[in-house]
């Protein structure tokens, strides 16, 4: 699989991970359980950062021509 | 004459739908379409990646806030064995209750019952905490619901004792 490929498919996973962190996150905070708000926070914003390369990646490739 | 008509329509239409067909750029539509979607699903990321910061923040802002928070709720010869009191922690409006066990412990929780919020009680003879509502019951040593409907366990105060005294130091929502 090319490069442009394999940053497309992965802003899906970013994606859904992200949708996990986001329920964790909200599911830790009622439940007053902070340590769970840290630790699927500090994942939803890195694979926010992720996503970013990967979709600056993608756009490279896709408006190179 | 009515078979004509139809025939007419039906050729009319046709010609209309070839002409649709000339206007369709297959290729750079779909490609458009592609990259739309793709654009959309990186907005909603990052959307949902940020979103998580505020719970961050004010989670961070509130515990530092009970981590400060230390009150005297008794001193040590306050109470007799098997005999339990009742206070307020963190807040004036948290009602907690403080039971000294049977083997000489001193433990606390807040006594709104995780069922429908009644007031449960240290009841000495059982010696297990009662909430007298829907006659739900919770373990003393660890406040873990043991009979009836309540299904969480209440949230136990941390005590520390210090020059005879009783200190309520934090809170602890999920314990062992
Ligand atoms: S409120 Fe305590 S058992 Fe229902």
């Amino acid at each position: 699989m090319d490069k442009k490929r394999v940053s497309f498919l992965s802003i899906f996973v970013f994606l859904a991970i992200n949708v996990i962190s986001l329920s964790k996150v909200i599911e830790g905070f009622y439940g007053k359980e902070y340590g769970h708000v840290y630790s699927f926070m500090i994942v939803a914003l890195i694979s926010t950062g992720l996503a970013t390369i990967a979709f600056f990646t993608w756009r490279k490739q896709e408006y190179k021509s | 004459m009515t078979e004509d008509r139809k025939k007419n329509n039906q050729s009319a239409n046709d010609q209309d739908m070839m002409k649709l067909v000339d206007n369709l750029n297959r290729k750079e539509d779909v490609n458009l379409n592609r990259r739309a979607f793709l654009k959309a699903s990186f907005g909603t990321t990052v959307a949902l990646g940020l979103a998580t910061t505020p719970f961050g923040v004010i989670s961070a802002v509130r515990s530092e806030k009970e981590d400060s928070n230390q009150v005297e709720i008794a001193s040590v010869d306050e109470l007799a064995i098997g005999e339990a009191k009742n206070f307020n922690y963190p807040t004036e409006d948290e009602p907690a209750v403080l039971v000294r066990t049977p083997d000489d412990r001193y433990v606390a929780y807040n006594n709104k019952c995780t069922h429908l919020q009644c007031p449960v009680f240290y009841e000495k003879k059982d010696n297990v905490l009662l909430c007298p509502c829907h006659k739900g019951y919770f373990d003393v040593n660890n406040g873990h619901p043991v009979a009836g409907p309540p299904q969480r366990e209440l949230p136990k105060i941390l005590l520390e004792v210090k020059d005879g005294k009783v200190l309520a130091v934090g809170r602890e929502y999920r314990h062992g």
